[in-house]
C-alpha cells in the first residue's frame, strides 16, 4: 500500500535541492572526519558523569541501598523517578518514527533516525533502574519467568512484572525497528568506505544488503507493519508504567487518569529532549538544511499540545479529588500543593504548564535559543512531576503515625547524574559511529528523486 | 553436491546461484568427502557450539567441589530433660529493678533465648516489663567486663582471678587491722540469704558498714509517710479495688511502684463488658506521662500548685461534706486549720482548671470513700505526699493500701551518704566495695564521692559492665548476670522467690555473693553461694514450711515453681495514723509560679544500667516516640516564646551547675515547666550508650531531700546549638488545620465515653458491605486473627521488646532512626487531638494486619509475599529481591526493610560480636540485607504448636498459640486465636459491638480487630 | 579484489546504470514484456511504482505477522495460566488463581514482541536469505554507483533468455550511462578453509579457561559469601551446631548443676529401691498403644543388652557383660515400681535411662516387659 501513496505533492522537506550524492556526503561526513575538540569535550563531560554514577552505584551495591535517602514509608524515590522519567524520554522516538510515519508526516524523515536512537538509549538507561533499585539486585533474575530453586514463577498480577515485559518488549521492538531502518544506510557506508576494518564491520551489520528492489518491496511492507505494532506498543508502555501507581491503593496513585496523563507527559518530555539534542547536533555537524527549522517548530507545536494535556491532567486530578468527595484523596492533593513538598509541586507546574505557553508565539517557536531553554525547563518540570507523584504521595499516606520526610542523599544525586551521563555518552558515541539521519529516507523525498509515472 | 568449501557460512548451502554454478563446474572429484565434520568450514557454528559447550560443561563440573557445611556436635552426655530443638523453661526472679518480678526463662539446648513472666508468681502473674524482656541482651553483651582489671596510676591491666582476689583479701584485712572502715555500697537488699551473708561479713570484719540506696529514691515520700504513720511501712496501692484514682505527677502505670502489677490491677476495671465496674482516672501533672495519657480527665498543672490542689480538696471535703464522711476518726478542725482559706474558685483561678471538673472530682471522692486513691509521684515534695496521705486517710482509702516489698539495710535518708563522704574525706575509710552499683553516676557531684575515692586506699567495684564507678576504682571484679547466678528474694511480708542460673557463667565470672562469701571464708569458690543459699533455706525457711516432704524435695519444688509462700501468712495491714505532726507543721508557702524543673524516672533505661542495652535505648519513648536521647520536655507556648524548636539545645543553670540539653516540644506540658528523665548521659559506658542523652543529676546539689526532685531555682538559656533528635514519628503542631485530628476523621482511632456506650448513643463507624466480583478465597480449619483492646492497652512497650527478642529484630542505631528506618515489627502509635495545651492522647499498637485481600501481595513481582492456608500473610525471605513495592502499597506501613545489614552497620558490627550469636532465636530466620520483613504472627510458635498437636494426635486449636506480644502484655490487651472457633475468646471479641478494623473502607479485610476505647467521662464529647 | 577482467565461464550477469529514475521505468516495462525472470532493479532508496511494474507478488509479511502475533498471545495465555494456576498456585491478595484481567498486559506485550521480531527475522533470514556478504554483486563498481546516486538494472546469466550481447545492446538502446559485466570472484572460488586452524583452537581454549574460572568463582566463592549466600549461614546457633564462642566448641550447653527446669519431675526414691517398689504403681493400662510404645522403646534402648525377648542375650557379643534374664524368678516377682527404679537409677553396670525415656515411656516399657514375661512363662490360665 505504501507504494501507491503519491509523495510528489508534498511540500519541501529538505531545503535547497541537494544532489543525492551530496546527501551521502553530508550525512556520512561526521563518520569520516576526525572528531573536533568540541566533540571530545562533550564526550569527556558525559563520560565523567557516567563514571560518577557508576561509582555511586558501586558503593550502594557494596554497602546496601541504605546509602540512599529511602526510608519507611518512602520505599520508592529517586531511582524510580529516574526510571519513569527516562522511559518517558524514550517515547518521542518511536512516536516520531512510527506514528508520524503512519500519518505520512514527511517532516519526520530528517529526525526519525535520531529520535529512534534516543529512544533506545533512553530505554536502556531507564531499564537499569528497576534492576538496581532493588535491595538484592543480584537476584534480578527472579523477575523473569525462569525456572529456579524455589520452583516459584513470577507474579503475573504485579504491575512490576508487566513493566518487565513492557519495557523489554519496547526495547527490543524499537531496536529492531531502528536496525531495519539502518540496514540500507549501512550498506551505503559499506560501499563508500575505504578502510578495511570499517568495511568488514559495515558488511557484517548491513547483512549484505544489495539495494535490490525485490527487497525494497518487502522492506517497505515490514516497515509499515513494525510502525503498526510500535504505535500501540509505545502507548502501552507508559500506560503500564503508570499502572505501577494506578494499580496500587495509595490515594494520589490510585487514579484512572494516569495512563493518558503519563503518555502525554512522556511525549511531552520526549519531544523536549529530542529537540534539545537535535539543536546541538544540527549546529555541530551543520545539518541545518536536513534537520530544518520547520521540523523544530513542528516539534514545538507538539510540545505545546502535550504540555496542555498535562496541565489539564493536573487540574483534573484536583477536580476529581474534590468531586469524588474522598477525604483521603483531597488531602493528598492539597498536601501536594501546600504540604511539605509544595516546592517540588510548584516547580513542576511552572515548568510544564506555564512556560510552555510561550510556544503560542511563532517568534519563540522559531527562535533556537528560546526553544532550547524551554525544552530544558520542560525536562526539569517533567522530572519533578515524577518526583511529586512518587515521593509526596508516599511520604504522607493513610496513617499519620507512619509519615516521614524524604531527603535524597549525595549518592542519589550521583546516580541521577550517572543516568544522564550514560544517556549522553551513548548519544555522543552514536553521532560519530552511525548516520544520524536516514539517508535512504531523505533521498526518497528529495525533489526529482522519484520517477514520474504517466 | 560438493564444493561446499567455496562458500562461507551455512546459508550458502541453500543458495540457488551456488548450486547452478556447481553444475557448470566439472571438477566434481571430491564429491565423496561430503559432510565430513572435518571438512566443514572453519567457523562452522555446529562445531563451534559443540566444542565450546563441551568445554564449558567440563569446566563447570570439574571446578565444583562441595563446601564443608559445618559439623554436627551432639551432647557427649545428654542431660536429662533437654531435647535438642525443644525449649526448656526455668523459673527465676528478675533483678532488673527493686520489684523483683518472677520470671520464666526459656532456654534452648541450655542457652537462654527469651524471658517472660512466671505465671505462678502472685504479684506479676506471668508478665514482665520491657526492661525484664530485654535484660537477656545484657547477659550476652559482648562489652561485659570479662577479667578482673587493676587500675594503677591511670593505667589498667587485666589480672587473673587468683591474684585479683588475693589482693582484695589483703586490702580488706589490712583495712580491718588498721581499724579503718570497710564500706559496702549496694542496691537495696531483698535477698534474705544475701542479708545473712552480709551479717556474716560484718561479723567477720568488724569495721564494716553497709550503705544501700535506690536510684531517685523518694526520701520525701518516706519522710512524709513516717510523719503520719510512724508505726508502719510505706505501702503500695491495690488499684484493682479503686474506683477513682487521682494521680498527681504520678506515673504508676509505667515507672513507679510495681507497674506491671499496677497495670494489671488498673485495667482489670476497664472491661467494656462490665461498664458498672469502670474506674476513673484523674491526672494532674506538669509532664505528659503515660499515666496521664491513659487518664479520663487530665489537667496540666504547674508543679508548684500541687500542695495547693490537695489543700483545696481537703478543705472542700472537710468543710462541705464533713457530714458525709464515713471516717470520723480524723480531727477535722486540726486539719482544717492546716489547709484553711483554700477554696475551689481560688484554685481554679490560679490553675485555670474549670471549677466544674474540680467539683466533679470532689463528688467522685466523696461518693467513693474507701474505693478511691490519691497517688503522688516520686518526684514531688514532702508536703504533697503528706497531704495526699492525709486525704487518703480522711477518705478511708487506707483499705486499699497493701504491703510494699521491704528491703534490708535501706538507708532512710540521703544524709547518711553525706556523712559517708565526710568520713571518707576524714580518711576513716579503708576499703570501699561497690557491690553492683554505680554511685558516682547516681549521686550528685557535690557529694564529692569521686574525689573521696582517690583518698580511700582501696576501692573495688563488682560490676557486670564498665561504669563511672568502676572507672574510678582500683580494682574491677566482673560478676555474673542474674541468669548466671543463684539467689532468692523476700518481699518482707509473705512471698519468697528464687533465682537459679540457666547457663554457666559465659565469661567465667563469679557472682557477687560468691566473692563476698569468698572474703568471709578467705577463698574464692564458684558455687559457694549455691551451697550457702541451700543451707540458709534448710535452716531458716524449710522448717517453718512444715511440709511432709524432705528438704531435697521441698527445695526442688521451690526452684521448680520459683515462688514460695509460707503457710503462716501473717501480714498485718493496719495503718494507725497520728496527727501530731500537724501542730508543728507549717505548709511551705506556695512555691513561686516560675520556671520549674522536674526530674523523673526514665521509662526504659532503669537507673542508667540499661544504657548499654540497644533494644531499650531504641525503644521509642511511650509518648514522644523519641529514641536514643532524653530531652527537656517543654510546652509549645514556652517554646514559641523562647523561639525554640525540637532539638534546639538550651542551657539549664542552677546554683552554679549547668547542663546543655536539647528541648522537645510535648503537647500538654504545663507552662513554665521543664521535665527531664534521669538515667541518661552515662559517660563511661559501652559503645551502645555513647553520647546518648544528658545526665540531669549534674544539676543536683546536696539539697533538702524534702523538696523531692522538683527544682524552682532554674534558669533556661537558649544556646543557638542544635541536636538531631531521633523520633520514630513526624511531629507537627496540633494547630496545623490541614493535619489536625486526621486519626479521627479517618477512623483510625475510634473512641467514645462510657456514658455514650451505656446509653447506646455511641456508634462505631463501619465501612459498608461491598459486593465482590471475584469468588472469595475459602479458608477451612484454623484461621488466625488478633484482637487488641484499646481500653486495656496502656502503651507500656513490653510487647515491642518481646517481639524484638522473639524475632531477632536488629538494633539500627540513631542515624537510621533519624532516617526513618526503625525495624520494630510492632509499634505503638500516639495520636494527639484537642489543643496543644491539653491534648487527649490515644495510643494504638500497630502491627501487620494480615489482611485477607492483602494489597502487598498483589504487587510483589516475585510472589515473595503471599497468603497461607491458615490466613497468614507470609514472607519468603529468600525469594524477596527487595523492590519495596509491598511496603509502599501497605496502608499501615508495618513492613520493615533491611536497607543495610543492620547488624553490621550498627556501631561497626557490634551485633556481630560472637557472644550475640547466642542471643538470636534459633527458630527465626536472621534476615539478610535487602530483604523485606514484618510481623509473622509468630509463625514459629504456630509451627511448634502444630507439631505438638500432630505428635499428640490432637487437632490444632487457636488457643494453643500465644504470640510473643500477647504473652508479654501486662494488661492482657492482646488476644490471639482462631476466628473460626465459635466459642473462643477471640471470636467473641472479634464480633464485639465495639470492635472495628483500621481503614476498613479500603476493603482489604484486615484481621486485627481493635476494641474502641471508652473514656469514663461524664456525658460529654471526647476532647 | 578486482574481478572485472574475467572469462565468461563464471560470469554472473550484466548490469546497466542510469542516472535518471524515469529511464528505469521504461527498461523495467521492456524486460517484463520480454519475459525475463532472473533480473532485478537496484536503487539506494525505494523507487515508487517499480515493484508494481516489475509484477512482483504481494508481500506475504502481513500474514506472517498475523500468525506470529497470535502465537504470541497463546504463548502468553499458556504461560500465565500454567504458572499461576497449575504448576504453583498461590493465594495472592485474595484473588482467584487465574485472574485473567491482570494477565492482559503480558499477553499484549508478548503478542507485539513475537509478531514484530519474528516478522523481521522471517524477512531478513528466510526471504532475503541474509546474511549474504559473498554475493557476486558486492564490491563492484555497479554496487558502489547504485548506492550513491545511480539506478541499476541487472540481468543474471542464469536466465534462459540471457545472451550477453543481446542484453548489452538492449541496455544501450535505453541509453544506459554504463554497462558492467560481473563475474564470480576467483579468490572465493579458490577458497579452501583449513579445518583445525590455530585461531579456532586457541579461541576454544580461551573460552574454556574463562568458563571454568567463572564457574569456579561462582560455585565456590560467591555463593558462600554473604549477602549472596541465600542466608545459608545465619548468625544464630541451631541445635547440635558447633560454637566458636565457647572454648570447648559445644554449641549445646548443659544446664548448671542443681537447677530445676519446668518439665522436670522430682524422683523421691533416690537409692531407696524397696521404698520405690512399694510406693510406685504403674499409672498405665496394658492398652494396645501403650504396649506398642513400650515395645518400640524396649527394642531401641533395652534390647541391645537385654535381647529382643529380655533373655539377657546381648547383641553386643561380649563387649559388655551380659545382663541377667528378665525372666528370672526375682525379676518376675519385682513390682513395677521396683523395675521403674532400676530404669531411673540403673543397677550394677546398667546406667540410668532417665534421660532417654520419659516417664510415660518408662512405664510403657515395664508393661511390655510384663507381657514378655507373661508370654515366655505362660501360666495355666493364660493357655486356656
Amino acid at each position: 500500500m505504501s507504494s501507491n501513496i503519491d509523495y510528489s505533492i508534498e511540500p519541501e522537506v529538505v531545503e535547497g535541492q541537494p544532489k543525492l550524492n551530496q546527501i551521502n556526503e553530508a550525512i556520512a561526513k561526521p563518520l569520516e572526519t576526525r572528531p573536533s575538540w568540541k566533540y571530545l569535550v562533550a564526550l569527556g563531560i558525559s563520560s565523567t558523569m557516567l563514571l560518577i554514577g557508576a561509582v555511586c552505584l558501586g558503593f550502594s551495591f557494596y554497602y546496601g541501598i541504605g546509602l540512599w535517602g529511602n526510608n519507611q514509608p518512602v520505599g520508592w524515590a529517586i531511582p524510580i523517578v529516574n526510571f519513569v522519567f527516562w522511559v518517558g524520554i524514550g517515547h518521542a522516538g518511536t512516536l516520531i518514527s512510527a506514528i508520524l510515519f503512519l500519518f505520512r508526516q514527511r517532516w519526520r524523515t530528517g529526525i526519525s533516525r535520531f529520535a529512534e536512537a534516543m529512544t533506545i538509549f533512553a530505554v536502556i538507561t531507564a531499564g537499569l533502574f528497576p534492576l538496581i533499585h532493588t535491595g538484592r539486585p543480584w537476584l534480578a533474575g527472579y523477575l523473569f519467568p525462569l525456572p529456579n530453586q524455589h520452583r516459584l514463577w513470577v507474579n503475573f498480577t504485579s504491575p512490576l512484572i508487566w513493566d518487565v515485559f513492557a519495557v523489554s518488549t519496547y526495547l527490543t521492538v524499537s531496536f529492531v525497528f531502528w536496525y531495519i531502518g539502518l540496514i540500507p544506510d549501512l550498506a551505503m557506508l559499506r560501499d563508500r568506505t575505504k578502510s578495511k576494518i570499517k568495511k568488514t564491520i559495515y558488511s557484517i551489520f548491513s547483512l549484505g544488503w544489495r539495494h535490490s528492489n525485490r527487497h525494497w518491496h518487502h522492506y517497505e511492507m515490514i516497515y509499515l507493519i513494525l510502525a503498526g505494532f510500535a504505535t500501540p506498543l509505545v502507548l502501552s508502555v507508559h500506560t503500564i508504567v503508570s499502572f505501577d501507581f494506578a494499580v496500587s491503593i495509595l490515594p494520589g496513585w490510585h487514579t484512572t487518569i494516569f495512563p493518558p496523563y503519563f503518555v502525554a507527559g512522556a511525549v511531552f518530555s520526549g519531544f523536549a529532549m529530542v529537540q534539545n539534542v537535535l539543536i546541538v547536533v544540527r549546529k555541530i555537524f551543520n545539518l541545518e538544511h536536513i534537520i530544518t527549522l520547520d521540523t523544530l517548530e513542528k516539534m514545538n507545536k507538539v510540545m505545546l499540545a502535550t504540555g496542555m494535556m498535562v496541565g489539564y491532567a493536573y487540574g483534573m486530578e484536583f477536580f476529581i479529588a474534590w468531586y469524588s468527595g474522598n477525604p483521603l484523596e483531597s488531602f493528598v492533593f492539597l498536601n501536594r500543593a501546600f504540604g511539605n513538598y509544595a516546592w517540588a509541586y510548584w516547580i513542576m507546574v511552572s515548568c510544564n504548564v506555564i512556560f510552555t505557553q510561550l510556544f503560542w508565539f511563532k517568534k519563540i517557536r522559531r527562535n533556537i535559543v528560546a526553544m532550547f531553554i524551554i525544552g530544558v525547563l520542560v525536562n526539569v518540570g517533567m522530572w519533578f512531576e515524577r518526583f511529586v507523584i512518587v515521593v509526596t504521595t508516599l511520604s504522607r499516606d493513610f496513617l499519620p503515625s507512619s509519615w516521614d520526610y524524604y531527603k535524597p542523599t549525595l549518592v542519589d544525586i550521583g546516580i541521577l547524574l550517572g543516568s544522564f551521563g550514560l544517556f549522553f555518552t551513548l548519544v555522543i558515541l552514536f553521532i560519530r559511529s552511525l548516520p544520524v539521519v536516514s539517508i535512504s529516507e531523505v533521498k526518497a523525498v528529495v525533489k526529482g528523486s522519484q520517477p514520474v509515472h504517466h | 553436491m560438493g564444493k561446499n568449501k567455496i562458500w562461507k557460512g551455512l546459508t550458502e548451502l541453500r543458495n540457488p546461484e551456488r548450486s547452478r554454478l556447481l553444475k557448470e563446474q566439472e571438477f566434481s572429484a571430491e564429491t565423496k568427502e561430503d559432510f565430513q565434520l572435518s571438512q566443514l568450514g572453519g567457523i562452522s557454528r555446529r562445531k563451534f557450539l559443540a566444542l565450546s559447550a563441551a568445554t564449558a560443561a567440563i569446566a563447570t563440573t570439574a571446578c565444583t567441589n562441595y563446601r564443608d557445611k559445618g559439623s554436627i556436635v551432639p551432647y557427649n552426655q545428654k542431660p536429662e530433660n533437654v531435647l535438642p530443638g525443644k525449649p526448656n523453661f526455668y523459673s527465676s526472679t528478675c533483678t532488673g529493678c527493686a520489684n523483683h518480678c518472677g520470671i520464666l526463662i526459656k532456654t534452648r539446648e541450655g542457652r537462654p533465648i527469651k524471658v517472660d513472666g512466671n505465671p505462678d508468681h502472685p504479684v506479676n502473674k506471668g508478665k514482665i516489663c520491657a526492661i525484664g524482656q530485654a535484660s537477656i541482651l545484657n547477659l550476652y553483651d559482648p562489652e561485659r567486663v570479662k577479667k578482673p582489671i587493676k587500675k594503677e596510676n591511670g593505667k589498667s591491666r587485666e589480672l587473673d582471678w587468683d591474684s585479683a582476689f588475693a589482693e582484695l583479701v589483703n586490702q580488706v584485712r589490712s583495712a580491718e587491722s588498721r581499724k579503718q572502715e570497710i564500706v559496702l555500697i549496694a542496691k537495696p537488699v531483698f535477698s534474705p540469704s544475701t542479708a545473712r551473708l552480709l551479717e556474716e561479713f560484718k561479723k567477720r570484719f568488724g569495721t564494716t558498714t553497709i550503705y544501700t540506696y535506690d536510684f531517685l529514691e523518694s526520701f520525701a515520700k518516706l519522710n512524709a509517710w513516717k510523719q503520719i504513720y510512724p508505726k508502719s511501712d510505706l505501702p503500695e496501692f491495690d488499684f484493682s479495688r479503686a474506683k477513682i484514682v487521682v494521680a498527681l505527677e504520678s506515673n504508676f502505670l509505667a515507672t513507679e511502684g510495681n507497674f506491671v502489677k499496677n497495670i494489671r490491677q488498673f485495667v482489670s476495671n476497664r472491661n467494656v463488658d462490665k461498664p458498672e465496674e469502670f474506674n476513673r482516672l484523674y491526672a494532674f501533672e506538669g509532664d505528659l506521662s503515660l499515666t496521664g495519657a491513659n487518664a479520663d480527665y487530665r489537667f496540666p498543672l504547674h508543679p508548684s500548685l500541687f500542695p495547693l490542689l490537695l489543700a483545696t480538696l481537703i478543705n472542700e471535703i472537710l468543710s462541705k461534706y464533713s457530714n458525709r464522711l464515713l471516717n470520723n476518726k480524723v480531727p477535722k478542725d486540726k486539719i482544717l486549720g492546716l489547709v484553711a482559706n483554700q477554696n475551689l474558685e481560688n484554685f481554679s483561678g490560679k490553675s485555670g482548671i474549670n471549677k466544674s471538673y474540680l467539683e466533679l472530682l470532689v463528688k467522685d471522692l466523696i461518693d467513693n470513700q474507701g474505693k478511691s486513691l490519691i497517688v503522688t509521684g516520686d518526684s514531688l515534695s514532702e508536703d504533697v505526699h503528706l497531704l495526699a496521705f492525709l486525704l487518703n486517710e480522711i477518705l478511708g482509702n487506707t483499705k486499699l493500701y497493701t504491703a510494699k516489698p521491704k528491703p534490708r539495710f535501706l538507708n532512710p535518708s540521703f544524709d547518711d551518704f553525706v556523712q559517708l563522704s565526710e568520713k571518707i574525706n576524714a580518711g576513716q575509710v579503708g576499703v570501699i566495695i561497690n557491690v553492683d552499683c554505680n554511685p558516682l553516676f547516681h549521686f550528685p557531684e557535690d557529694l564529692g564521692l569521686k574525689q573521696g575515692f582517690s583518698k580511700v586506699p582501696f576501692v573495688v567495684t563488682l560490676t557486670e559492665d564498665n561504669n563511672e564507678t568502676a572507672e574510678a576504682s582500683n580494682l574491677i571484679l566482673p560478676i555474673n548476670h542474674n541468669f548466671e547466678s543463684w539467689g532468692d528474694y523476700y518481699d518482707g511480708n509473705n512471698l519468697y522467690s528464687t533465682i537459679q542460673p540457666v547457663i554457666e557463667p559465659i565469661f567465667g565470672t563469679f557472682q557477687k555473693e560468691d566473692i563476698l562469701l569468698g572474703l568471709v571464708n578467705g577463698q574464692l569458690r564458684a558455687g559457694a553461694f549455691h551451697k550457702f543459699l541451700m543451707d540458709f533455706w534448710k535452716e531458716e525457711i524449710y522448717p517453718s514450711s512444715n511440709s511432709g516432704v524432705d528438704f531435697e524435695q521441698f527445695w526442688f519444688s521451690v526452684l521448680h515453681d520459683g515462688v514460695y509462700i509460707p503457710p503462716s501468712n501473717t501480714v498485718s495491714n493496719s495503718y494507725e495514723p497520728s496527727f501530731d505532726f500537724i501542730e508543728h507543721k507549717k505548709l511551705i508557702a506556695e512555691l513561686t509560679n516560675d520556671w520549674t524543673l522536674v526530674i523523673k524516672k526514665p521509662y526504659f533505661v532503669g537507673d542508667g544500667k540499661y544504657m548499654n542495652n540497644g533494644w531499650l535505648v531504641e525503644l521509642p519513648h511511650p509518648i514522644t516516640k523519641v529514641t536514643w536521647d532524653n530531652y527537656a520536655a517543654i510546652s509549645e507556648k514556652d517554646a514559641k516564646s523562647l523561639k525554640l524548636e525540637n532539638g534546639s539545645v538550651v542551657k539549664l543553670q542552677r546554683s552554679g551547675k549547668e547542663i546543655e540539653v536539647p528541648v522537645f516540644i510535648v503537647p500538654g506540658i504545663a507552662e513554665k515547666t521543664i521535665v527531664i528523665e534521669a538515667g541518661f548521659g552515662r559517660e563511661v559506658v559501652s559503645v551502645v550508650g555513647k553520647d546518648v542523652g544528658v545526665n540531669p543529676i549534674k544539676l543536683f546539689g546536696l539539697d533538702n531531700s524534702s523538696n523531692g526532685y522538683v527544682f524552682q531555682d532554674i534558669k533556661i538559656i537558649p544556646t543557638g546549638k542544635f541536636r538531631q533528635i531521633a523520633s520514630t514519628v513526624e511531629h507537627h503542631s496540633l494547630n496545623d488545620t490541614g493535619l489536625k485530628d486526621l486519626h479521627k476523621s479517618r477512623h483510625i482511632i475510634q473512641e467514645g465515653t462510657l456514658d455514650e456506650f451505656v446509653s447506646g448513643k455511641m456508634e462505631i463507624h463501619r465501612a459498608k458491605e461491598l459486593i465482590s466480583i471475584i469468588p472469595e478465597v475459602k479458608y477451612t480449619g484454623v484461621k488466625w486473627a488478633m484482637v487488641i483492646d484499646l481500653n486495656k492497652c496502656v502503651g507500656c512497650g513490653a510487647c515491642v521488646t518481646a517481639c524484638n527478642v522473639e524475632n531477632n529484630v536488629p538494633i539500627v542505631g540513631k542515624d537510621q532512626v533519624v532516617r526513618g528506618r526503625e525495624m520494630q515489627w510492632i509499634r505503638i502509635d500516639t495520636y494527639y487531638s484537642g489543643t496543644p495545651e491539653n491534648p487527649s492522647v490515644s495510643l494504638q499498637p500497630m502491627l501487620c494486619q494480615h489482611c485477607d485481600d492483602a494489597p502487598c501481595e498483589n504487587v510483589c513481582p516475585v510472589v515473595a509475599t503471599n497468603h497461607s492456608p491458615d490466613g497468614l500473610n507470609q514472607m519468603i525471605y529468600n525469594r524477596c529481591v527487595g523492590t519495596r513495592y509491598c511496603s509502599n502499597n501497605c496502608p499501615y506501613k508495618v513492613r520493615r526493610f533491611n536497607f543495610y545489614d543492620f547488624r553490621d552497620h550498627f556501631a561497626d558490627g557490634y551485633l556481630y560480636k560472637d557472644s550475640l550469636r547466642l542471643l538470636n532465636n534459633p527458630e527465626v530466620t536472621v534476615r539478610s540485607r535487602g530483604v523485606m520483613e514484618k510481623c509473622t504472627f509468630c509463625i514459629q510458635r504456630i509451627a511448634e504448636a502444630r507439631q505438638d498437636a500432630l505428635a499428640n494426635g490432637r487437632q490444632l486449636k487457636g488457643t494453643d498459640v500465644k504470640t510473643a506480644c500477647q504473652e508479654a502484655c501486662p494488661a492482657e490487651a492482646i488476644i490471639f486465636g482462631d476466628m473460626h472457633d465459635k466459642d473462643s475468646e477471640l471470636y467473641y471479641w472479634r464480633n464485639h459491638k465495639l470492635g472495628y478494623f483500621v481503614l476498613e473502607e479500603l476493603n482489604i479485610k484486615p484481621n486485627v480487630t481493635y476494641i474502641a476505647k471508652l473514656r469514663n467521662k461524664k456525658s460529654e464529647e471526647v476532647a | 579484489m578486482d574481478n572485472q577482467m574475467n572469462t565468461s565461464e563464471n560470469l554472473y550477469g550484466v548490469g546497466a546504470l542510469f542516472k535518471d529514475p524515469n529511464k528505469i521505468v521504461k527498461v523495467v516495462e521492456k524486460l517484463v514484456e520480454l519475459g525475463y525472470k532472473h533480473w532485478d532493479v537496484h536503487s539506494s532508496y525505494p523507487l515508487h511504482g517499480i515493484p508494481k511494474r516489475m509484477r512482483l507478488k504481494w508481500s506475504p509479511l502481513g500474514y506472517v505477522a498475523l500468525i506470529l502475533g497470535l502465537t504470541g498471545t497463546l504463548t502468553g495465555l499458556f504461560l500465565t495460566w500454567w504458572t499461576m494456576s497449575v504448576d504453583y498456585p498461590l493465594t495472592i491478595g485474595g484473588k482467584p488463581w487465574f485472574s485473567f484481567p491482570a494477565f492482559v498486559p503480558v499477553l499484549f506485550e508478548l503478542t507485539v514482541l513475537l509478531a514484530s521480531v519474528g516478522t523481521a527475522i522471517v524477512m531478513l533470514f528466510i526471504i532475503f536469505k541474509f546474511p549474504n556478504n559473498q554475493h557476486p554483486l558486492h564490491d563492484t563498481e555497479y554496487m558502489k554507483k547504485v548506492s550513491v546516486d545511480h539506478f541499476g538494472v541487472f540481468i543474471e546469466a542464469k536466465d534462459e533468455l540471457f545472451e550477453l550481447e543481446k542484453v548489452k545492446s538492449l541496455f544501450n538502446d535505453f541509453g544506459a550511462d554504463e554497462i558492467i559485466e560481473i563475474a564470480y570472484d576467483r579468490n572465493e572460488v579458490a577458497f579452501k578453509p583449513k579445518v583445525f586452524d590455530v585461531k579456532f583452537i586457541s579461541f576454544l581454549v580461551v573460552i574454556a579457561i574463562i568458563t571454568s574460572s567463572v564457574a569456579y568463582l561462582f560455585n565456590n566463592k560467591i555463593l558462600y559469601f554473604p549477602p549472596f549466600d541465600f542466608m545459608l549461614n545465619q548468625f544464630r546457633l541451631g541445635p547440635q551446631e558447633s560454637s566458636t564462642f565457647f572454648a570447648d566448641g559445644f554449641g549445646m550447653r548443659k544446664p548448671p548443676a542443681g537447677t530445676v527446669a519446668r518439665n522436670q519431675e522430682f524422683y523421691p526414691f533416690k537409692n531407696k529401691p524397696d521404698e520405690a517398689g512399694m510406693k510406685l504403681v504403674n499409672p498405665l493400662l496394658a492398652t494396645k498403644e501403650n504396649l506398642e510404645l513400650g515395645r518400640n522403646k524396649f527394642n531401641t534402648f533395652c534390647s541391645p543388652c537385654h535381647g529382643w525377648r529380655g533373655e539377657g542375650d546381648s547383641r553386643l557379643n561380649g563387649q559388655f557383660p551380659n545382663p541377667p534374664s528378665l525372666h528370672s524368678e526375682k525379676v518376675r516377682n519385682w513390682t513395677d515400681g521396683r523395675i521403674y527404679h532400676v530404669i531411673m537409677e540403673g543397677q550394677n553396670v546398667m546406667p540410668s535411662y532417665a534421660s532417654q525415656l520419659t516417664e510415660k515411656e518408662r512405664w510403657a516399657v515395664i508393661l511390655y516387659i510384663r507381657s514378655l514375661q507373661r508370654a515366655l512363662n505362660a501360666k495355666q490360665e493364660d493357655i486356656q
